[in-house]
């Protein structure tokens, strides 16, 4: 055994045609392969193409019955089939834009301490914990949200709102009551919390490409923790943070469960942040597979078409600054 | 002398007026080079000369790229592998090649080895163990692994997981091994085996090697070539090279004058 | 200048202050939502939870319908998304790399991964529920399939393009076929990182409602046609927890309990599996 020779011939002279009669055998298997996943690639962007398609087709008799209008017209009506898009935008905007009024100072607070306060072996575990709070399905924050937080916001917080802007004119309207506990403050604040891990994520993340010399530099001259933030840190990352908001505003306008909980789903406008209303998601979701008639369907899916195609531009936005980080990043 | 010497034996390889582009960029000018049987070829010059481009030529390891082109000839027992219609797989096969780095595939030091084999052909699982034992003995590597055949080819030491690598390649029974600088990152002992490895391959196989390093050039190979800024300058014996080189700048780079 | 200095500082630390209590603000409603979420499911765990279907109101019941409906949507949307996800990603690294399609597929792709997911339930409602005319179980895991393939896409991408180049090289000059080196090298040195996307897939869809309302609908009964309405936990929960009945409510906290621990183990598992990769 120990002598055992390799008695392989220098060039067998079978052994190239043996081979290429396996690699002929792989051939095909090989293009085979190589179609398979472009056609997959391409099957991404069937399923864009697909749902861009699918959506104006539904939305097509709705807007053919109602026009520009749809989108002007704040008055839903299943019985009398008259169907505007407006009430339903109107709250898509509010809530999105309060709930990032809140996430995005909070987020960047986050970030920061995550990335120049906290200890390093603090960093892994709060990090985590705060992305499991993106992990939490959207449901989870609609269930707690009706059980929980409305009630408290009912007793406490919007009394107490009320009456301190009672006597104020403009912010009284604003903030009238009566306290339902449910309502457009209510749904912007879940929304929120829980676009906040995103916004948090992407912060940190940026805020990590800062070059450690550039921080040092201006720590070296005297500045400040908070001066360096400010002036190195968050100039050095704007477009990032910029693409991070938008991404966390893209979550925001879409998220359906959550807000439909606690929105009260109410289609009309109405002067008080603390009224009942609704967001395009929150509609479609509760009215959907309710919905008799062609038209009242067919207004449905024309709101989502018009959450798609906002979704769309904010997410676009926030893709392509990201992109711009990225590029510079390989550089 | 050395006309004599060559006279007598067969070119492997024979490569003919070859131009090499990336993108816009000649890489390599009018390389013209036999590589011969059973016998060590070294490529030396100082980094961007072109001899690693040169080796990854020999296989078409550059087709993996799109921007990057050859043009010329390189004929591999006197067909010409920068042929369109030539099967790169097989000619891979053919052609082994040793990188710089240790690359051990993600698997156990068996199937690093029975891997390649399987592919090409189908043997009982007696036939198998005996190519990758052979295989091994070839690399000089059994000795070392035969107790650990089953765990990861990434737990071996770096001059063990280059012999590995080696025996990768010489278990699908290549005619030519290129080896591209296969001992630059190991230490002294392990770059002393593979040095050994490559005078005891050389019986079986036709091998060509890049390397920075001038004495292992020296000791390593029969002919060498020296290469600056994508040209061939110089081709000859080894001795003769390193010994009485024919260009000013070869025996400058020789002498340690540039480079 | 003293004064300044001290001002600075002071706002500084000011700052600071705030980012901690920002960091409080977000760990708190984590574990306040968790905390109750844990107390109030709790409560309505037993062992009918498993083994009866979801009741009348009034009546004694359990989940087994909704667990069941939404292990197997779960599973075959996660089965049918997964390679096609993990081709294009294999594409995208691999065959098309830097190429202007590639990169209009990455674009697209993200904007999938965040797109509304009710979209994706508009979008299957449209391709299939209209045109046979019932909510099922299949639409459900075509929906559920479609918001796989992204999340899918994206970590195949990332995880090949980690591969060392110098591993493929080696394998290509083998001669081994692109296909093999793909799957056989490529893959499996990105192993890790693939079993962590396809976990953090699972979880993204395992709790996914929105997708559902109008394709698998609901089904109060134990139903193995996936052909018919079927009933899925999230669906369940929205649809007991707005319910005026008290029990319904508890089966919605309880089944609430149950979908968060499922998706925080998973994603928890993903990153730990994550970590390990980074680490080596």
């Amino acid at each position: 055994m120990a002598n055992y020779a390799i008695d392989v011939p220098n060039q067998s002279p079978s052994a190239p045609a043996s081979r290429a009669e396996a690699l002929r055998r792989f051939r095909f298997g090989d293009q085979l392969f190589r179609r398979t996943t472009k056609a997959s690639a391409l099957l991404v962007l069937l399923i864009m193409v697909g749902i861009i398609i699918s959506l104006i087709v539904g939305a097509w008799p709705a807007l053919h019955t109602f026009g520009l209008g749809f989108i002007f017209s704040a008055s839903w009506n299943p019985v009398t089939e008259q169907f505007g898009a407006l009430a339903s935008i109107y709250g898509t905007i509010i809530t999105s834009a309060f709930a990032m009024l809140l996430a995005v100072p909070v987020g960047l607070g986050i970030a920061i301490f995550l990335t120049e306060i906290c200890p390093y072996w603090l960093r892994r575990p709060v990090g985590i914990a705060i992305e499991l709070l993106a992990g939490i399905p959207s449901i989870i924050y609609g269930i707690w949200g009706l059980f929980v937080f409305v009630p408290f916001v009912q007793t406490t917080v919007q009394p107490a709102i009320i009456a301190l802007f009672a006597p104020i004119p403009l912010l009284n309207q604003l903030f009238a009551g009566p306290a339902y506990g449910i309502g457009l403050m209510t749904a912007a604040f879940i929304l929120a919390i829980m676009v906040l891990p995103f916004i948090t994520a992407i912060s940190r993340d940026v805020f990590l490409t800062v070059p450690t010399v550039l921080k040092e530099a201006a720590f070296g001259i005297g500045c400040t923790r908070w001066e360096v933030v400010r002036s190195v840190v968050i100039p050095y990352t704007r477009v990032g943070l910029i693409g991070g908001i938008m991404l966390g505003l893209g979550r925001a306008l879409g998220e359906t469960m959550a807000v439909t909980f606690v929105i009260g789903n109410a289609a009309r406008i109405s002067p008080s942040l603390l009224a009942p209303g609704t967001t395009i998601s929150a509609t479609i979701a509760n009215e959907f597979s309710e919905a008799f008639g062609a038209t009242y369907l067919s207004s449905l899916i024309a709101l989502g078409l018009i959450l798609f195609v906002i979704t769309f531009i904010v997410l676009a936005m926030s893709r392509l600054l990201l992109m711009r980080i990225e590029s510079t990043r390989a550089k | 002398m050395t006309a004599n010497l060559t006279e007598n034996m067969a070119k492997k390889i024979s490569i003919e007026n070859l131009d090499f582009f990336y993108g816009e960029t000649k890489a390599l000018k009018a390389i013209d080079l036999p590589l011969y049987s059973n016998q060590v070829t070294a490529f030396i010059g100082p980094s961007g000369c072109g001899k690693s481009t040169l080796l990854r030529v020999l296989n078409r390891m550059y087709d993996l790229y799109p921007k990057q082109r050859a043009e010329g000839k390189v004929l591999l027992d006197g067909e010409n592998i920068l042929d369109a219609k030539v099967d790169i797989n097989l000619l891979r096969s053919r052609v082994g090649m040793v990188f710089q780095k240790p690359t051990p595939f993600p698997m156990s030091i068996y199937e690093n080895i029975a891997f390649g084999i399987r592919l090409y052909e189908k043997l009982s699982k007696s036939e198998l163990d005996m190519r990758v034992e052979d295989a091994l003995k070839g690399a000089a590597l059994w000795g070392e692994v035969k107790d650990k055949l089953g765990t990861s080819g990434l737990s071996l030491s770096g001059g063990q997981q280059q012999r590995l690598c080696i025996a990768r390649t010489v278990a699908i029974q290549p005619e030519v091994i290129l080896l591209d600088e296969p001992a630059s990152a190991l230490d002294p002992i392990s770059t002393a085996k593979i040095e050994e490895l490559i005078d005891e391959l050389k019986q079986k196989y036709t091998i060509a090697i890049v390397t920075h390093n001038m004495q292992q050039a020296a000791r390593v190979s029969q002919y060498t070539a020296f290469m600056y800024l994508g040209q061939l300058i110089e081709y000859d014996a080894t001795p003769r090279i390193f010994t009485s080189p024919q260009q000013k700048q070869t025996q400058d780079y020789i002498t340690g004058r540039f480079g | 200048m003293i004064a300044k200095t001290t001002r600075r500082r002071t706002v500084s630390s000011l700052v600071m202050g705030l980012c901690i209590a920002a960091t409080l603000f977000g760990l708190g409603w984590l574990f306040l939502i968790l905390g109750t979420l844990l107390i109030k499911g709790v409560q309505g765990l037993s062992f009918a939870v498993f083994t009866q279907m979801t009741p009348a109101p009034g009546n004694q019941g359990g989940l087994l319908n909704a667990i069941i409906g939404s292990l197997t949507m779960t599973l075959f949307g996660v089965l049918i998304g997964t390679p096609v996800g993990m081709m294009a990603g294999i594409y995208m690294a691999e065959y098309g790399r830097g190429s202007r399609l590639v990169s209009t597929v990455r674009f697209v792709n993200d904007i999938l991964l965040s797109a509304p997911s009710i979209i994706i339930g508009l979008f299957v409602y449209q391709l299939y529920v209209a045109e046979v005319h019932h909510f099922s179980g299949v639409a459900g895991i075509i929906a559920l399939a479609i918001m796989v393939v992204p999340v899918v896409v994206r970590t195949t991408e990332d995880m090949l393009l980690l591969v060392p180049s110098a591993m493929t090289e080696a394998a290509s000059a083998m001669g081994l076929p692109r296909s093999v080196v793909i799957t056989r090298i490529g893959l499996r040195a990105a192993k890790a990182g693939l079993i962590t996307g396809v976990l953090l897939a699972i979880a993204r869809v395992s709790g996914e409602t929105a997708p559902l309302l109008f394709t698998a609908l609901n089904n109060q009964f134990w139903s193995w046609n996936l052909n018919g309405p079927v009933a899925s936990l999230p669906i369940v929960i929205f649809q007991f927890a707005l319910s005026p009945y008290k029990d319904w409510q508890q089966l919605a906290w309880t089944g609430a309990l149950l979908i968060t621990t499922t998706v925080l183990v998973l994603s928890i598992t993903a990153r730990i599996l994550g970590a390990q990769r980074t680490g080596k």
